[in-house]
């Protein structure tokens, strides 16, 4: 649900939690990410930072500025001056990705976590059993079936963490316990609702099941996609992947080591969030591909 | 300038308050885990408290200097050597061109802090001197220092021969036992009462899979309140997943039924719930702390741990310095 009121929660003494609700849909992260931009315009000098995310955002201050409670109050009036979700429209890119789904990496990494740390199903054929699917194969054509937008940033510098915009491809997923060790460089995940590319090799706790060999960020800024930033996405950005094959993914990957691949992207669409509310209204969520 | 004879174990470039203002694309601080020590040590030698210096963990690292320079010493007791004669902590002293400074194994606190009168002067990165080593950012080449690098400083003279008021020195826990100030929040709903009640009556030992990214802890199961079962399918099934949220540097984040203490490379995000965050002016307590070492959990209010950061603040000033 949303909140009729958002929860400002405490995070030590420099920390606030602001959680606009406790669910997963592009509503709520329009909120987030709107307080985030308010923030910015207002410049709220007690405001370092902040970090909007799919259901909350979380504020850096500086308390020798400010008080929690104090800031709270900023918060929501700034947070009542924000007009209607459906008005927003924006520019955003689209990224096509060839995707190695059910890849021999990612089941590698997860082979390693069943021998070392705790016995575990596959993580697609658990997927796709706990999201009531016919087998993996299915699970691979709804997953690949949508675009996903890119709601935040985070966890790591530039991952993307995504939602899927098509009702029918949503499934979810609960997060490992304890989490993975590392995680190859490239591998998509799920956890709760949320699909994530992992920029490097990291530990990780969401479930894995393909990997795209294309780089998301890049320190050496060897492709123009990166002269701005290091980081490929910026929230707004949607997301396809394109199922490959094993000896694709290996094309690609040379590719991208000699430095002649060309990223694929789309930079001429806007979106807007009457249209595609109208859209998901005349769908049948309970369908799947 | 410098150079490194030995690295010592994950020897890195960091500056205070580190790399501030890109938590949203998910970089964290980095910076001096224990930031006291590391402050105190830059005033000591005439910098501002922020400067880039070293951060030397558990063994620290044996260097040449090149030129004249003022240098002091604080944290870790690494025994530190300047041409095979002990060398003073917590206090600022001259080093002539060609001397070798050698630092052995920490035998109180985990981390040493070596400031230079001028500050390292390595290329800025998104604002910061800071290392991320685990992304290859900041520092030297995004790396903790290697064997043959000369480590640039500016140039500056420096004051020699200042010291710390003793009073003004962070206390390491000599029996390995720390008391470590936590505020509730921002997910303590989640967890139930008993739950509350073990974490802070728990001896929780520090793992050896800690590093600048996460502390983790060993101890018992925890315990969850409604919340953590009755939720959208999105959350994650696991009483511990939550929609994917900002983090808190400093949470308890709650991965599973492992507690990970959030420091200075943590990540920015993620789907696990904080019941707690260790508040700025504790920090130092983990930085100085090794794995085995016991952690004894005491919950205070945001007020008090305001308070605390206030007098830490007051403490990393000029007038600790005698």
């Amino acid at each position: 649900m949303i909140y009729e009121n958002p929860r400002f929660l405490t995070g030590g003494d420099r920390y606030m939690l602001i959680e606009f609700g406790n669910e997963m849909n592009l509503e709520l992260n329009f909120m987030a990410q709107g307080l985030a931009k308010a923030i910015e315009e207002s410049q709220t000098k007690a405001v370092i930072e902040t970090a909007p995310c799919f259901a909350s955002m979380l504020i850096h201050y500086d308390p020798d500025a400010i008080g929690f409670n104090d800031l709270a109050k900023e918060m929501t009036s700034l947070i009542g001056s924000l007009g209607p979700s459906d008005d927003i429209e924006l520019d955003s890119r689209l990224f096509y990705f060839p995707t190695c789904y059910l890849d021999p990496w990612t089941k590698a990494a997860v082979d390693d976590y069943r021998a070392k740390i705790t016995e575990k199903k596959w993580d697609p054929e658990f997927i796709a059993e706990l999201n009531g699917l016919k087998d993996v194969h299915q699970f691979v054509r709804v997953h690949s079936g949508t675009e996903y937008w890119v709601a935040s940033l985070g966890f790591w510098p530039g991952l993307p963490f995504m939602m899927a915009l098509d009702p029918r491809c949503v499934i979810t997923a609960p997060k490992y316990n304890p989490p993975r060790t590392w995680t190859p460089q490239g591998t998509v995940g799920m956890g709760g609702a949320s699909t994530a590319i992992y920029p490097v090799a990291t530990p990780g706790g969401y479930q894995i099941f393909a990997r795209i060999p294309v780089p998301i960020w890049d320190t050496e800024k060897r492709f123009p996609q990166f002269e701005k930033s290091i980081c490929l996405f910026q929230p707004g950005d949607r997301v396809k992947f394109v199922p490959a094959s094993p000896q694709e993914f290996e094309d690609v990957e040379a590719r991208v080591k000699e430095g002649t691949y060309v990223y694929n992207v789309v930079e001429y669409q806007r979106f807007s969030v009457r249209n595609y509310k109208a859209w998901v209204k005349t769908l049948n969520k309970n369908e799947r591909f | 300038m410098f150079e490194v004879l030995v690295p010592g174990l994950e020897t890195s470039i960091q500056d205070y308050p580190g790399r501030i203002g890109f938590w949203n694309q998910g970089f964290p601080p980095s910076g001096p885990m224990d930031s006291w020590s590391f402050r105190i040590a830059n005033l000591l030698v005439g910098n501002e408290a922020g400067a880039a210096g070293l951060e030397a963990q558990f063994m620290g690292p044996t260097l040449k200097f090149q030129r004249d320079a003022v240098i002091a010493i604080t944290g870790a007791d690494m025994q530190p050597k300047l041409d095979a004669e002990p060398a003073p902590l917590w206090e600022s002293f001259a080093v002539r061109a060609g001397q070798t400074l050698a630092l052995a194994s920490s035998k109180t606190g985990a981390r040493s802090y070596i400031a230079i009168a001028g500050g390292i002067d390595t290329p800025l990165w998104l604002g910061s001197r800071s290392t991320f080593h685990k992304a290859g950012v900041g520092g030297m080449q995004g790396r903790a220092l290697q064997k043959g690098q000369v480590v640039p400083v500016t140039s500056s003279e420096g004051t020699p021969g200042r010291k710390t008021k003793a009073d003004c020195r962070p206390t390491f826990a000599a029996d390995k036992i720390w008391t470590i100030e936590v505020v509730a929040g921002p997910n303590d709903d989640w967890i139930d009462e008993a739950g509350h009640e073990r974490f802070l009556s728990t001896d929780w030992k520090l793992s050896s899979k800690s590093d600048r990214t996460g502390f983790r802890l060993e101890g018992p199961q925890w315990t969850f309140t409604e919340k953590a079962y009755k939720k959208a399918p999105e959350n994650g099934a696991e009483p511990s997943n939550i929609i994917d949220q900002g983090y808190p540097l400093g949470a308890i984040n709650l991965a599973g039924q492992t507690p990970i203490i959030l420091v200075n490379d943590g990540p920015s995000m993620g789907g696990f719930i904080n019941p707690y965050t260790v508040p700025s002016a504790t920090f130092w307590k983990l930085g100085q702390s090794k794995p085995g070492d016991i952690y004894r959990f005491k919950s205070i209010s945001i007020d008090d741990a305001q308070t605390l950061r206030k007098k830490l603040n007051a403490i990393c000033s000029a007038s600790s310095l005698g």
